[in-house]
């Protein structure tokens, strides 16, 4: 008998031993059912209106402004002597609006951090001019429905462009202001639920030798300062509000918002594939009970000392266990996982996830396929896992709990604590495995790359299994 | 049913999983509320009053690595014995099958209270340690923790309760399947499958149900004490959810128990 008869005796044999046990029928209809189940439940849980949005863009109207009423034309001078570099988009400068309304119509001569000079109007005109920081003159004029910003360098002008407001009123708010649109994502957790939104901050800028001269000649009155659109708010509902000193002619304006039309988001923020696929969560409970109990229950019974004694090379009878093993949980897992998708699917588009917000899902997208195929993997090394503890500690309690501490308490410890936490119990612990089910890479919580996850999972796998490899060989059984 | 109390004890003692057991609720608990209360700190909120921070419930964050430790603990009472037989010399002993269960149910819950209660406390001290350090504190509207302030009482002594009932509802499990991986299994899926639903449910009133009627999410309610107008479930009528799940399990056991052979 060759050496490769040998191990496929062996081979043989585990398989046997696998497939006539009754608990492990339960253990695959539970962990299958189950991960169905709750894919379904979640599906059904879970609704949206993403296509009920209206498609024309939303206009954002949100700034601090330092302003007085001027009747007629005239003209208004200052100078950017600083500002704080809170976004490519921050910005600072003057503007001749309408009324402190926010959406009323304005044009607005400005700087910011990364695009330079701009003269802005109605929140889709927006022309470039140098591509200069403050310190910077800016002078905007007023001639009847005309309005044309300027900016220099304090002895010459050069105009960045004019714009004409058609139903300008008589008496237009003219005035400095200062705004700062988000750059980051804000993640709250409250009772459970999570609360994902802009960040905000308060850009600051200082102005100095500010003038306004209106045509009429009458004398200008006191500035006034707001915040159009009222203070932005943070996502746990703090407001922001925005300020403004001013002290021997210098002004000091803080605000934080954002002045534009912003196109309708392309599509909605869930990760479906995921979500359809979330029953992996429980599943594995039994999937684990499965390849603990396949280790454990031969040393309560005592079969141990038989195997061993027909086939000494205990390391075979490990490599043995583990390739059954594997091979089975992934075609179990993957049956669970493909019938997980396909059940949740329908669900989904049931509950608003369709096009256009949701373009549908196919196995044959890449991330998609991946995400599928990639759930039965990481059952099927869970199991590796759950075998390797198995024959480490001989008992199934043990092995049981261990596992359910490393891979399910943290799902839910880390869902409950602040986003820069759960980044890390998601990278550090065999979690990271389930990041092979993301399919998207735009939302807060990618904590790590699709296959470095699975890699993360497949070493602690690769630890257990080993520890398991050599203890076996030192062991009495 | 004190000779039948003493023999159970002496059961539970001598074996060395439940010292195991024992030190792992009181050190994973305790561990875990102390790594989850150092890891938040005012800093992540725009002000730290606006955090509104629950100090308390994220003090016993542990709960849920320590009650594994409590459904294991309490599983093995029985399986066990089905597993070596040991359940046969039981019965041979002390015919009366009703008297036994509430003897194990006695045993369990008083061993499983003590050690909730030296982990509670632990967590306590913890918290109260770090919490200042994290800027929560008296000046931020976060009075130190304290067992006087009667939201707080009630969710450090309604966690004991909540360990105790996860006993029980473990050890009814435990009889009714008579097999450690099963009931654990079962136990673990059970407990798990609402709060791992509620973190991928995106529905509100969904999401509000699965927390109101699965058994830990209801009974981790007696941990809250702020904001309690969001919570699906009041703290006491949630411990009340899952004292039912407990009485349910522990009814099912006692039935197999009675009417199946040993």
């Amino acid at each position: 008998m060759t050496a490769r008869d040998g191990f496929v005796q062996i081979l043989r044999g585990e398989w046997t031993k696998f497939r006539s046990v009754r608990s492990t029928a339960w253990c695959v209809l539970l962990g299958a059912g189950l991960m169905v189940l709750l894919s379904a439940l979640v599906a059904a849980g879970s609704t949206t209106d993403a296509n009920d949005e209206p498609a024309e863009p939303i206009i954002a109207d949100q700034f601090h402004f330092v302003h007085q009423p001027m009747v007629g034309d005239g003209t208004l001078v200052a100078r950017v002597s600083s500002q704080q570099d809170t976004g490519p988009w921050a910005r600072a400068g003057i503007m001749i609006k309408q009324s402190t309304q926010p959406r009323s119509r304005y044009a607005a001569v400005m700087v910011t951090p990364g695009h330079g000079v701009r003269l802005q109007a109605d929140f889709t005109t927006d022309l470039a001019g140098s591509a200069t920081k403050a310190p910077r003159w800016l002078r905007l004029t007023r001639a009847g429905n005309v309005i044309t910003g300027y900016e220099g360098d304090g002895t010459t002008w050069t105009e960045v462009g004019s714009v004409t407001l058609d139903t300008l009123p008589r008496t237009a708010e003219v005035g400095l202001f200062v705004t700062s649109p988000s750059t980051a994502e804000r993640v709250v957790r409250r009772a459970g639920g999570t609360s994902v939104g802009p960040d905000w901050r308060l850009g600051t800028a200082t102005f100095d030798n500010v003038s306004l001269a209106p045509a009429s000649g009458a004398r200008p009155g006191t500035w006034r300062n707001d915040d159009v659109g009222g203070p932005v708010q943070q996502v746990d509902g703090t407001p922001l509000a925005g300020s403004a000193t001013e002290a021997g002619g210098t002004f000091t304006v803080r605000g934080a918002g954002d002045i534009a039309a912003q196109p309708p988001s392309p599509g909605g923020d869930n990760d479906t594939v995921r979500d359809a696929l979330s029953g992996i969560y429980i599943g594995l409970i039994a999937i684990v009970t499965l390849g603990v109990l396949f280790a454990t229950s031969e040393y309560k019974t005592g079969l141990i000392r038989s195997t061993f004694a027909a086939s000494p090379r205990r390391g075979r009878v490990l490599v043995a266990k583990a390739l059954v093993l594997g091979v089975s949980t992934f075609a179990t897992g993957l049956v669970a996982s493909l019938a997980a998708f396909l059940v949740a699917q329908p669900i989904q588009r049931g509950n608003g996830f369709r096009p256009p917000a949701y373009p549908t899902a196919s196995l044959s997208d890449g991330p998609v396929l991946r995400a599928v195929v990639g759930s039965a993997l990481v059952l099927a090394v869970l199991a590796l896992i759950g075998l390797g503890l198995g024959t480490i500690l001989h008992r199934s309690a043990g092995s049981i709990t261990i596992v359910i501490a490393l891979v399910v308490v943290p799902s839910i410890v880390g869902s409950l604590l602040p986003i820069r936490v759960e980044t890390w119990i998601q990278r550090l612990t065999p979690l990271a495995g389930l990041a092979i089910q993301q399919t998207r890479t735009d939302r807060f919580d990618t904590y790590i790359a699709p296959w470095a996850g699975f890699g993360v999972l497949c070493a602690y796998a690769a630890v257990v299994l080993g520890a398991a490899f050599w203890l076996l060989r030192r062991r009495d059984a | 049913m004190r000779l039948a109390i003493r023999a159970e004890w002496t059961k539970l003692r001598t074996v060395r999983s439940t010292g195991w057991l024992v030190l792992a609720l009181v050190g994973g608990t305790v561990a875990t509320g102390a790594l989850a209360t150092y890891s938040v700190d005012t800093s992540l909120c725009a002000t730290a009053r606006s955090c509104d921070e629950d100090t308390v419930r994220l003090s016993l964050l542990g709960t849920y690595l320590g009650q594994v430790a409590v459904v294991v603990l309490a599983a093995l009472t029985v399986t066990t014995e089905y597993e070596t037989r040991l359940i046969r010399l039981t019965l041979t002993a002390d015919p009366r099958r009703m008297r036994v269960l509430a003897a194990k149910a006695a045993v369990v819950t008083a061993i499983v209270l003590a050690a909730a209660a030296v982990s509670v406390l632990g967590s306590l001290a913890a918290a109260r340690g770090i919490l200042p350090g994290n800027g929560f504190t008296a000046a931020n509207g976060y009075p130190p923790l304290s067992l006087a302030d009667g939201p707080t009482a009630r969710a450090y002594g309604g966690t004991v309760l909540y360990f105790g009932l996860i006993g029980l509802l473990s050890l009814g499990v435990g009889v009714a399947v008579r097999h450690t991986a099963a009931a654990l299994s079962i136990v673990l899926s059970v407990l798990f499958v609402a709060p791992i639903a509620a973190v991928f449910l995106a529905d509100s009133r969904a999401r509000d149900l699965v927390l109101t009627y699965s058994p830990m999410t209801a009974g981790l309610a007696i941990q809250a004490t702020r904001r309690l107008g969001e919570l699906p479930i009041g703290p006491w009528s949630g411990l009340g959810v899952l004292a039912g799940y407990a009485a349910g399990a522990m009814l099912l056991g006692a039935v197999v128990f009675a009417v199946r052979d040993a």
